[in-house]
């Protein structure tokens, strides 16, 4: 501390920097960061699990929350089984998801076309967005009682028809937002080139709609998934992953429903991964100019 | 200097009062047709006023109570489970995204989990709950704290994302401790968000309260509403329930807008401002017309007219 910057000036004062700071400057640090801290938690969690220390905090016990082992490999005995009722819950969910979809697009355009009374039936699918599946799951199932002769038929309409509206209140609301909140004097352009309404549907309406639709997916996706999974508690016929959790806890086979409930958060994970997917090779496609 | 006259069909109220109509309209057409075709139709679509007789009925369907008063204890556990488990999951995803926004490292660790939560069908895991905890009122309340959980965090750490590098920049120029940009920039940043989370979360919570009911026979909305529907009692209790708890639902987030505007000084200067802007503009619509009532008196408002004619 011979030199102080006193008399003679110093270029840069060099102070040591604590290790915290240098870590949160270094890149690379911050990068594998992003992988190794999740992966860790993980880990940490899983031997938690695996050595009943998780059963212990929770009060239960093997029988209730069997350890991850054990629910890997009786899932993959029951491998068959549980491909049939993923199936079957993946056709009402997806199915649902597509014909609620495009119910809530073609809403949403014709609200556009008809903006003073489209907005307040808005108001209206807002308001059914917010109704419990609870409540809409058993009225669907009475309404589709003379749909089939076959139970199995009858249950499968009625479980697409509440996942389609459940999903199709969230697409006219993201989609009717897309095709209105258009870039400023875009609409002013269009007149000017006497573009006739179709044209401007066409040229910016649904093109300006498409990352919206995302956003109405990235919801909708997970919640078809869940509403598949409750609907099944209510159907008459005794068919998916939803359904089977529930019969097998009733029956005490604990580990069985525990190997459902580890195929739906698969389900659940694999189609957010697809939309993510679909939407990033999209989204390069539809890239807003 | 004529009132310019919004169109019936641009209000709000009418809007929303035709879409209504429009419901109860199809309900009833479809109601007679079913009535016709169906052997028993109160199972399928009973007529409205079939459901609101039954509500204001006092016969008795189960112990003694009437149907409404079934539907008022039962929805009492239910909704209160819900609320327990909601106010818990709301508090729960607000510090996780305090947590979340103080610690880069915590964000890392958690984000990925919190969007896992998202995509597992949390509702599917309520039997195991309930198998774990062995109480269906510890079951409700997880549930519905889980459920509420996840879009509270998300969109509160979203909140405090939004805030500008600009703001920081400020508090940094008045040396602001930390504590004091959390409390005057962060989270002030961060309340609409953060509301928009609890309106998205509302709705799950009943949800998943009354889904928790059907599973064993204690009471509440879902275990009442099972009951109905296997005829242990009049069916019309079912009806009852969907429309009870489909009117909560909706009321949730309408209630939680109230709580915000109150809450929030800003969404109240707005409507102050919006209500004093109506005020201004009816004062002086009513100065106009006094005043044009007063030039015709005088006769002048024939001068101003050839003038405007002759500008024309």
């Amino acid at each position: 501390m011979a030199e102080t910057s006193f008399h003679k000036p110093v270029a840069k004062i060099k102070r040591k920097k604590s290790l915290a700071q240098r870590l949160s400057e270094n890149k690379a640090v911050q990068q594998s960061s992003a992988i190794v801290l999740p992966v860790l938690l993980g880990v940490v969690i899983f031997a938690l699990w695996q050595t009943q220390v998780l059963h212990k905090m929770f009060g239960t016990d093997v029988f209730t929350l069997p350890l991850p082992t054990k629910i890997a490999s009786l899932f993959a005995q029951n491998l068959p089984a549980v491909w049939i009722n993923s199936l079957a819950t993946i056709k009402a969910a997806g199915l649902g998801l597509l014909f609620g979809s495009i119910l809530g697009y073609v809403v949403a355009i014709l609200a556009t076309f008809f903006p003073d009374m489209g907005k307040g039936g808005l108001y209206l699918v807002g308001a059914f967005a917010s109704i419990p599946i609870a409540a809409l799951a058993p009225v669907m199932n009475n309404w589709t009682k003379d749909v089939s002769s076959t139970a199995s038929v009858r249950s499968m309409v009625s479980k697409i028809l509440v996942v389609t509206l459940v999903c199709a209140a969230d697409m006219t609301l993201n989609a009717y937002r897309g095709l209105t909140e258009v870039k400023p004097y875009s609409e002013d352009l269009m007149a000017t080139y006497a573009a006739s309404k179709r044209k401007l549907l066409f040229k910016l309406r649904i093109p300006n709609s498409v990352p919206y639709i995302f956003t109405a997916l990235k919801v909708s996706v997970p919640a078809s998934i869940m509403t598949a999974v409750v609907s099944e508690y209510f159907a008459e016929y005794i068919v998916g992953v939803g359904r089977e959790i529930r019969e097998n806890i009733v029956l005490s086979q604990y580990s069985i429903a525990w190997v459902y409930i580890t195929a739906a958060c698969i389900i659940g994970i694999v189609a957010y991964a697809l939309l993510m997917l679909a939407q990033s090779i999209l989204m390069k496609k539809f890239k807003p100019v | 200097m004529e009132m310019k006259k919004v169109p019936l069909t641009k209000q709000k109220w009418f809007q929303v009062l035709f879409w209504i109509l429009f419901i109860i309209v199809a309900w009833e057409v479809g109601a007679s047709v079913v009535a016709v075709t169906k052997r028993t139709p109160e199972n399928v679509m009973p007529h409205l006023y079939q459901i609101l007789a039954a509500a204001f009925s006092t016969k008795p369907v189960s112990s003694g109570m009437s149907a409404t008063m079934v539907v008022l204890t039962s929805a009492r556990a239910t909704l209160l489970r819900a609320f327990g488990g909601f106010l818990l999951g709301a508090a729960l995803g607000f510090v996780f995204a305090l947590l979340m926004q103080m610690s880069k490292a915590v964000e890392k660790m958690i984000f990925p989990y919190l969007m896992l939560i998202q995509l597992i069908p949390v509702l599917g895991l309520a039997p195991i709950v309930l198998a774990i905890t062995g109480d269906i009122n510890k079951s409700r309340i997880i549930i519905a704290a889980i459920l509420s959980f996840y879009p509270v965090a998300n969109n509160t750490l979203a909140g405090f994302k939004s805030v500008s590098k600009e703001r920081y920049e400020l508090m940094a120029t008045y040396a602001a401790k930390k504590y004091q940009i959390y409390g005057k920039v962060l989270i002030p940043a961060a309340s609409p968000y953060f509301f928009t989370g609890l309106k998205i979360a509302a709705p799950l919570a009943v949800t998943a309260s009354i889904l928790v009911d059907t599973l064993q026979g204690d009471g509440g909305l879902g275990c009442m509403l099972s009951q109905s529907l296997k005829h242990a009692m009049s069916i019309y209790v079912f009806w009852l329930i969907v429309f009870f708890s489909a009117f909560v639902g909706i009321f949730s987030t309408y209630l939680i807008s109230f709580i915000e505007f109150i809450t929030s000084p800003a969404k109240r200067a707005a409507w102050n401002g919006r209500s004093l802007e109506k005020k201004h503009r009816r004062a002086a619509m009513k100065a106009a017309r006094k005043e044009y009532r007063k030039e015709k008196e005088d006769g002048r408002d024939l001068i101003s007219q050839t003038c405007s004619e002759n500008k024309a």
